[in-house]
């Protein structure tokens, strides 16, 4: 279990994250709502370490770390037939002189790439036709394929995934959750933002709705047809019914 | 046409002598500059305070002195103070040599400052060491994004060395000059001169173009 406690962030003193507490569990699904500028990336960096918060406590299966500290922690990261955790960036940042498929490749270290997930992969996300190709050569969909399947490839136990549907067509993305649900099953703890709240009403374990840099709300998805806070009941009826509610 | 020819065959040993000297002058130049520019560049960019700020002072200086002056002031003054005669060839070597590496420097720590901080983080998420992302990343894309302008600089350096001359080294326009005043023929001679440094230099500038172009999206 990731567990975060009392986290805070702010940039150039101006308070980010408001004393977030929080736990992903391996093998569910958390997704994180909220409008843009909530602090949605800044949580997700924050619990993933990818940044040091300002303040609180991290933990990541077993090993904690206080904050404020300045060295950055990125032994979560290490690689060794499979990753604690994984993060897919929302701006995807493929190293732009590899191709595709180095991209995917390169961080997989030891004997070789799992020949089995690479071609299961190759076809759910349908890779073939660009992974040979450059990141500038291809579209963002295209790209976001590959930083998804690059995520993929090195087995995390726990994925961040920062909005990496925003660029691809229905059916795929219909084919990333349905993946998703798959590495649940396997006991992945997935921890994703995502504008899609059709996917956080249907397949979500929890969700947590944030805004102005604070939990505001967070349970089962049944929190999406019977909002508690004011805050999310805004947020939701914003949308105006059309994003929501089709759960059949 | 047939003029030119003849003058050349005429003078072929001197010419060749002063080839000769242009390029191994040009070599040593582009050898010391690019390696000693390519270390004070990445050091430059590790240590900003300690060694960047100390070089982008001595750039900024000898970006403002003529490389004429420069090269007479190692040649004459320079040599006085210390009580020692080098030969020209060393000197102008010397002078370009340093004047080459600036610039490189110069180039190179741009770059590695400027590098995306984003695709190192990217990298470390995907689990690759320090040490591997200045090798496998961090490098490559330096020098692809550096490559086209140290090319350049590589050209007008070997167009420099003709400042070589006005210390007296025997390279390729002091032995055209020494012909010249022999056969008068300025028009052929000069004319000469100017094809030899564009059929040397014309390849490495369409390289440099080639590779702007093709490493464009690093921009």
């Amino acid at each position: 279990m990731i567990i975060g406690e009392h986290i805070n962030q702010q940039f150039g003193g101006v308070p980010v994250l408001n004393d977030i507490s929080l736990k992903i569990p391996k093998g569910e699904i958390t997704v994180l709502i909220g409008p843009s500028g909530s602090g949605k990336t800044t949580l997700l960096k924050s619990l993933s370490l990818v940044e040091n918060p300002a303040g609180g406590r991290v933990t990541i299966g077993g090993e904690s770390y206080s904050f404020p500290r300045t060295e950055p922690v990125r032994t979560q990261f290490n690689f060794d037939g499979s990753q604690q955790l994984g993060v897919v960036f929302q701006n995807l940042d493929l190293i732009p002189h590899w191709t595709n498929r180095e991209n995917m490749l390169m961080p997989l270290k030891g004997p070789g790439p799992d020949s089995v997930k690479l071609e299961q992969l190759i076809d759910i996300l349908k890779l073939e036709r660009f992974l040979d190709k450059y990141p500038h050569r291809c579209s963002r969909g295209e790209q976001q394929r590959i930083a998804i399947a690059r995520a993929f490839m090195l087995n995390p136990q726990y994925l961040f995934l920062d909005e990496v549907t925003s660029a691809l067509d229905p059916e795929l993305i219909a084919a990333v959750f349905k993946y998703l649900m798959e590495l649940r099953t396997a006991g992945i703890g997935i921890f994703i933002i995502t504008h899609f709240l059709l996917f956080a009403q249907n397949v979500a374990d929890t969700i947590i709705f944030m805004q102005n840099g604070s939990i505001i709300e967070q349970g089962k998805s049944a929190i999406m047809n019977n909002p508690q806070s004011p805050q999310l009941k805004a947020f939701l009826e914003s949308l105006d019914g059309i994003l929501i509610n089709n759960r059949s | 046409m047939k003029e030119v020819f003849e003058i050349i065959y005429r003078y072929k040993a001197e010419f060749l002598i002063g080839i000769g000297v242009t390029l191994r002058m040009t070599l040593c130049i582009w050898i010391v500059g690019i390696a000693l520019g390519a270390v004070t560049g990445v050091f430059s960019a590790k240590f900003p305070k300690v060694i960047g700020l100390p070089v982008r002072v001595i750039t900024f200086l000898l970006g403002g002195v003529p490389v004429l002056v420069f090269l007479y002031w190692l040649h004459y003054p320079f040599q006085t103070l210390l009580g020692i005669q080098i030969e020209g060839f060393y000197t102008t070597i010397a002078a370009l040599a340093i004047i080459n590496a600036m610039l490189v420097a110069e180039q190179i720590r741009n770059n590695i400052e400027q590098f995306p901080k984003n695709y190192i983080l990217s990298a470390e998420v995907c689990g690759f060491s320090p040490a591997e992302i200045v090798l496998k990343i961090q490098a490559p894309h330096v020098i692809r994004q550096v490559l086209p302008s140290v090319i350049v600089i590589q050209v007008v350096m070997m167009h420099s060395t003709l400042f070589g001359s006005l210390i007296s080294v025997d390279e390729i326009f002091r032995i055209a000059s020494r012909v010249n005043s022999e056969v008068y023929k300025p028009v052929a001679v000069f004319s000469s001169l100017a094809v030899f440094f564009l059929i040397l230099s014309l390849p490495l500038t369409a390289l440099s173009y080639f590779l702007k172009k093709k490493y464009r999206y690093l921009i």
